[in-house]
């Protein structure tokens, strides 16, 4: 029962997990672009073979950043629910669409091929891929070092008149401020509770009564955010803080080799997956 | 004398409540904040006292009167910046004045702001996060910390600016009597180095540690002096809602029945000086 109240225990948002490793050492924004590069590779990648490499390679980078395999399975436990209903969704409805190879079932407007199979096989896995290179750049990368590497890597956009800073400082502020309204909420729960409210007593898929309870906590939490915003806006004033102004900067990157090779052994790893005819 | 740092000159202020109502909140205030002074202004919810705080940095300005903080005005934009660099200003609420998700990185942001090279950056932050006690906290995320070290933090990232004067708008009242010493502490041991402290309160044992008090009363300067006189007038203070320190109180009740006990006490360690005087004598002439 007290479980439900300690929120605070259950974020995941920028878990960070020092192991002082090869991969929590490279440079933020190497790490980002590998990150994004792999993805997009992952996204285009539809064999067994491909994605069966992607899956060990995936699991070798957390032997190689030194974070046991549980953090990134225990991503994969919250997306459980939506990989299989995607997967029923098209194992049911694109037979249609991804028609070739063999026909094993065929009932109404239901067909399943060797084809669609493929697909719901190959999206799961992608799925889970996915959550595992993205886990292990959270977890080896700090929050303040993601938004710099992020900062970093829109500044052409800055050309284009886009609020880079202004960016990246709403960024860190949303995750500074995520443990303390966790705290928040879970004060306002116990004492709505102490009072006689109720919460989660609706089953899961009750979805409009679960909502429903939940309103008596958002109203006043919107509340005390607005007033957290305004002492903040006074105190970032007081410290000299000017929308737009030149800053000079605390935390410095340097991209070395080793940086360099890591983006370039991705770079090719990525194109392979790609490029290459995988038999199956 | 020394050119005052802060002075104020027949400040009024009015806080608008919509377009016809209007509250007057400071009602011609005059007052000098000298350097290396530590000022407590006190008075109960809703004196003003806030209000007045703000004026020191130019957070608010003044409807009438004026501000000058080391010569600048405040009403002028142009010295904004120039103004926040001398006075530094801590506030009420430990969580919302922490901007980073690490300690060092808060600190730092102040810097960021004014432009400080990064090499120069790193000395000042080791500076003031030493200054504050909170060293072996820099890689922490600011979440894991307890009030009062969070406002310790709050206070290096102001220090880290090397402001001229410190202003504390309550910066004690959300914590609890752990956090308050932490505060009360640094303040003490920043103050024996040179610093102005401006700090607002309605503690009266935190007005015990300064050499001048400011009483607020609706907008007004009550009462101004060392924090030993002001608290003799008792009568005054409580008509102003006002408390007096616990030590001061204890010793008006001795010195009733014991007419040598001094009455004029404001510290705990004063009460034991005074009895173990009043003991030795006893002693003496037993």
């Amino acid at each position: 029962m007290a479980r439900e109240f300690e929120l605070t225990r259950n974020i995941t948002v920028g878990q960070y997990l020092p192991t002082g490793s090869f991969v929590h050492r490279l440079d933020p924004r190497i790490k980002l672009l590998a990150c994004g590069i792999l993805i997009l590779a992952i996204a285009f990648c539809n064999s067994y073979g491909g994605n069966l490499i992607v899956l060990a390679f995936s699991c070798l980078l957390f032997r190689l950043s030194r974070i046991p395999l549980r953090y990134g399975l225990s991503g994969v436990k919250p997306a459980i629910p939506f990989i299989v209903i995607l997967a029923v969704l098209q194992l049911l409805f694109y037979g249609d669409i991804a028609s070739g190879g063999r026909v094993y079932l065929e009932y109404g407007l239901i067909v399943i091929t060797s084809d669609s199979l493929r697909l719901v096989i190959v999206s799961a896995l992608r799925f889970i891929e996915i959550i595992f290179v993205s886990s292990v750049l959270t977890l080896s990368t700090s929050t303040t070092q993601l938004t710099h590497g992020m900062e970093s890597l829109l500044k052409p956009l800055g050309y284009l008149k886009f609020p880079v800073h202004e960016f990246s400082l709403i960024m860190t502020i949303a995750l500074r401020f995520v443990p303390t309204f966790a705290m928040e909420m879970e004060k306002m729960i116990k004492a709505q509770a102490s009072r006689g409210a109720e919460f989660g007593t609706g089953s899961w898929w009750q979805i409009f009564r679960r909502t429903k309870e939940m309103l008596p906590i958002i109203v006043p939490l919107f509340r005390v955010a607005m007033e957290r915003a305004e002492d903040l806006i006074l105190a970032m004033e007081a410290r000299c803080y000017t929308p737009g102004g030149t800053r000079s900067r605390f935390r410095t990157y340097q991209t070395t080799f080793r940086d360099g090779l890591t983006l370039l052994f991705i770079l090719c790893f990525s194109l392979l997956l790609w490029m290459y005819p995988f038999p199956y | 004398m020394k050119e005052p740092l802060i002075r104020m000159e027949g400040v009024s202020f009015d806080y608008r409540l919509n377009s016809e109502e209007v509250v007057r909140v400071l009602r011609d205030v005059s007052l000098d904040i000298y350097p290396g002074e530590y000022v407590a202004i006190i008075g109960h919810n809703g004196s003003g006292k806030s209000t007045l705080a703000k004026h020191f940095n130019g957070i608010l300005k003044p409807t009438e009167g004026n501000v000058y903080v080391a010569g600048f005005n405040t009403k002028d934009d142009r010295y904004r910046r120039e103004i926040r660099r001398r006075v530094g200003m801590v506030f009420q609420h430990p969580d919302n004045q922490i901007v980073a998700t690490i300690v060092e990185d808060d600190v730092a942001f102040g810097l960021e702001n004014i432009g400080v090279p990064p090499r120069e950056m790193r000395k000042r932050i080791d500076a003031a996060l030493e200054a504050v006690g909170m060293s072996s906290y820099r890689n922490r995320p600011p979440h894991h910390l307890s009030g009062g070290q969070k406002q310790r933090v709050a206070i290096a990232g102001v220090l880290a600016m090397e402001p001229r004067c410190l202003v504390l708008d309550e910066a004690t009242s959300m914590l609890d009597a752990h956090g308050r010493r932490e505060i009360l502490q640094v303040l003490r041991r920043l103050h024996q180095r040179g610093m102005t402290i401006i700090a607002v309160s309605h503690h009266m044992s935190e007005a015990a540690e300064a050499d001048r008090v400011l009483v607020i009363e609706a907008g007004r300067i009550a009462m101004e002096g060392p924090p030993r006189e002001i608290f003799q007038r008792q009568e005054l203070l409580r008509r102003l809602q006002l408390d007096i320190p616990v030590a001061t109180r204890l010793a008006g009740r001795i010195h009733e029945r014991v007419p040598d006990f001094q009455p004029d006490l404001i510290h705990p360690r004063e009460i034991v000086d005074e009895v173990v005087r009043i003991a030795g004598k006893k002693g003496a002439a037993g």
